[in-house]
């Protein structure tokens, strides 16, 4: 039985190799190398072509490993408060441009805010010296509109 | 007597440099040495015989095209005949679109060409039709390892996968052609 199959698996393999003789016999092996080299003459390699395909690629995966960390940045609480510390060294900015009547300008500007009824102040508070701090923040988020 | 100066051949892998280097004689002597091996494979691999010149043909252009990306992970003639394997399957694509019945349907099928079927022995063709109703990798497998002689390794590493895969598809392989063929 192991005879048979050992029989069986070397006629299948003389079989195969002798598949495709008969079409590699009649292939004019020097007429197709001159025609593969006249055809690689007339289109050449374009290796270049793979250069910049490669460089988009590197491109494309760095704008979205930035663009990745610029919105992971944004939505972590890191930058949230980063974002109230600039917004308050912007208005310290504008405070050190003006003068000393310019100043005063502002200050009056903000007395006759605060005593207006735009700020929202908490309710049964009346007086500014009562507010803790998360009331003041809240007042002065009123005033920046 | 002094004897003849015997000049050693260019390996595979020197003539590819040189080719890459603008050499075309290093280019048509690739081409020498493995068009009929090649042209077997496809030939085996279901090729019509009336195209195996110029899917031979194209086999090398894409091959000279690409060549920059063999790593020598397998011997260069392997290399080739799975790019040969996949521009026959884009062949009978092009062919299935246009609907066009390969000619070798006809030369291989027992009702086909009488003077080819002539030629071929009953059990030949037989095989040959049996390798068409393989699916694609066993029948690669088998005709790398049985037509051109291959060892697991260097089929498994021409087609990325292992050793023990390709084994696997070659007895697949087998077991299905026993029966067809016997």
């Amino acid at each position: 039985m192991k005879g048979d199959a050992m029989n069986s698996d070397a006629r299948l393999e003389s079989l195969a190799k002798r598949l495709g003789t008969e079409a590699a016999a009649r292939l004019d092996v020097e007429a197709t190398a001159r025609k593969v080299v006249e055809q690689l003459r007339e289109q050449p390699v374009r290796r270049t072509t793979w250069v910049p395909q490669t460089w988009l690629r590197i491109a494309a995966a760095l704008v979205i490993v930035v663009g990745g960390a610029v919105v992971v940045s944004r939505l972590t609480p890191e930058h949230r408060a980063g974002v109230g510390s600039h917004g308050a060294h912007f208005v310290a900015d504008d405070l050190n441009d003006l003068s000393a009547d310019e100043l005063r300008d502002v200050l009056a500007a903000f007395d006759e805010i605060i005593s207006s009824d735009s700020v929202a102040v908490p309710e049964g508070s009346t007086d500014l010296h009562e507010l803790d701090a998360q009331q003041l923040r809240a007042v002065l988020r009123s005033l920046e509109g | 007597m002094a004897q003849p100066h015997m000049v050693p051949a260019a390996s595979d892998a020197a003539l590819i440099l040189a080719w890459q280097g603008g050499d075309e004689q290093a280019a048509a002597e690739l081409v020498g040495r493995h068009a009929r091996p090649l042209a077997r494979f496809l030939a085996g691999a279901g090729a019509p015989e009336a195209d195996v010149d110029d899917l031979v043909q194209e086999t090398f252009i894409r091959v000279f095209r690409s060549v920059d990306r063999f790593r020598g992970q397998c011997q260069f003639r392997t290399w080739l005949l799975t790019i040969g394997g996949n521009v026959l399957k884009d062949f009978g694509r092009r062919a299935a679109r246009r609907k066009v019945v390969p000619l070798d349907d006809g030369v291989r099928d027992a009702a086909g060409d009488p003077q080819a079927h002539a030629e071929a022995s009953e059990a030949e063709a037989l095989l040959a039709a049996g390798l068409k109703q393989l699916p694609r990798l066993q029948r690669e497998v088998f005709l790398l390892r049985a037509q051109q002689g291959l060892e697991y390794e260097e089929i498994a590493a021409a087609l990325a996968t292992t050793p023990g895969a390709a084994r696997v598809h070659y007895h697949h392989a087998v077991r299905r052609l026993k029966e067809i063929v016997e």
